[in-house]
């Protein structure tokens, strides 16, 4: 589809870019994004997606907004409590940018979400067992994969073009097969900035991934917002992954 | 000699800990020089042997059992799995 008179306007800072202009855009307006949680990661990145003209955006997550969300999750606002996050989330990212298509999901992600066609897949969920499913899903259709999580003052984040490589996949990084860690953000806090950071460089990577300008496949960054320090990783396949190591 | 590097909040266990080690001698691994931290410091020991703490020699995430060799650096990255 070409831009219009309106895209041309809104995307101006994007078509000033040589290495987005017309052509990245409208490889964005083309894209379908699934964007599984819609807490402190979801928030960022689900505006910066639909700010950036991203066509079609999937929005899940079971939760309603409750009061100890609105510290981080800037999405919602007082008078959101006790609604649905996907409906609130919709309401904003429709008032941002009302060409974008976005289907909302009020349940935890399942077979039938997860079997439409996206181009990408984006992990801002809460707990460790959604993000296994959601790199498996990933791994096995060959979709690119964004993961991302923060506690505390810390966040991580790691990448995985499975487009172009079928591993290390995120189970190799970290095995599915161990226990979820007692501390997440409920029972442990959460500053409500690292959020924004870890969300907006997954936004990033996302942009970077549906133009083509990924090259850190299992590269993991990990940020410590008290210290101020970064530290960048890259991952090895693991020879007995229970995910990846047969598609090779 | 290693480097051992104690990112976030295991920071916060791991004040004035210095680790005098000949790899060789020892065939050092992150899980040998975990017990040898934890020797020591049982507060440092209780976070590092928790469920998803992730190790990485030279900026590269390996298992508990990979060789380490004097020169390089260890990294303990505590779990993060919240959003
Ligand atoms: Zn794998």
């Amino acid at each position: 589809m070409p831009l219009n008179d309106d895209d041309f306007m809104r995307y101006s800072r994007h078509l000033l870019m040589d290495d987005i202009g017309e052509s990245g855009q409208e490889k964005l307006i083309n894209s379908r994004i699934l964007i599984v949680g819609l807490g402190g990661l979801g928030c960022p990145v689900s505006t910066y997606l639909a700010g950036a003209g991203v066509g079609f955006l999937a929005l899940c997550d079971p939760d309603r907004v409750d009061k100890t969300n609105l510290q981080r999750q800037v999405l919602f606002r007082s008078e959101d409590c006790g609604e649905f996050k996907v409906s609130c989330a919709k309401d904003r990212l429709k008032a941002l940018n009302d060409s974008v298509n976005i289907e909302i999901y009020p349940r935890a992600v399942d077979t039938e979400i997860l079997n439409y066609h996206y181009d990408l897949i984006i992990d801002c969920t809460d707990n460790l067992p959604a993000r296994h499913v959601l790199n498996k899903q990933c791994s096995e259709n060959k979709i690119p994969f964004v993961s991302a999580a923060a506690v505390g003052w810390e966040g991580q984040l790691i990448g995985f073009d499975f487009n172009n490589y079928s591993s290390p996949c995120f189970n190799c990084v970290i095995n599915g097969q161990l226990q979820d860690p007692v501390m997440n953000c409920s029972n442990s806090g959460v500053v409500g900035p690292v959020l924004g950071v870890i969300g907006s460089l997954q936004a990033t990577i996302a942009i970077r991934m549906l133009l083509g300008y990924f090259q850190q496949h299992g590269e993991m960054q990990r940020y410590d917002g008290k210290r101020g320090q970064w530290l960048t990783m890259t991952s090895m396949r693991d020879k007995a992954c229970m995910v990846c190591s047969h598609e090779l | 000699m290693v480097k051992v590097l104690f990112f976030g909040r295991l920071g916060d266990f791991s004040e004035n800990i210095e680790l005098k080690v000949n790899c060789t001698e020892i065939e050092a691994t992150p899980k040998k020089i975990r017990s040898l931290l934890s020797e020591d410091n049982v507060n440092l020991g209780k976070q590092l042997a928790a469920a998803q703490v992730l190790v990485a020699v030279n900026k590269v995430i390996v298992g508990w059992d990979y060789p380490i060799n004097d020169g390089d650096e260890l990294a303990f990255l505590p779990p993060v799995t919240g959003g």
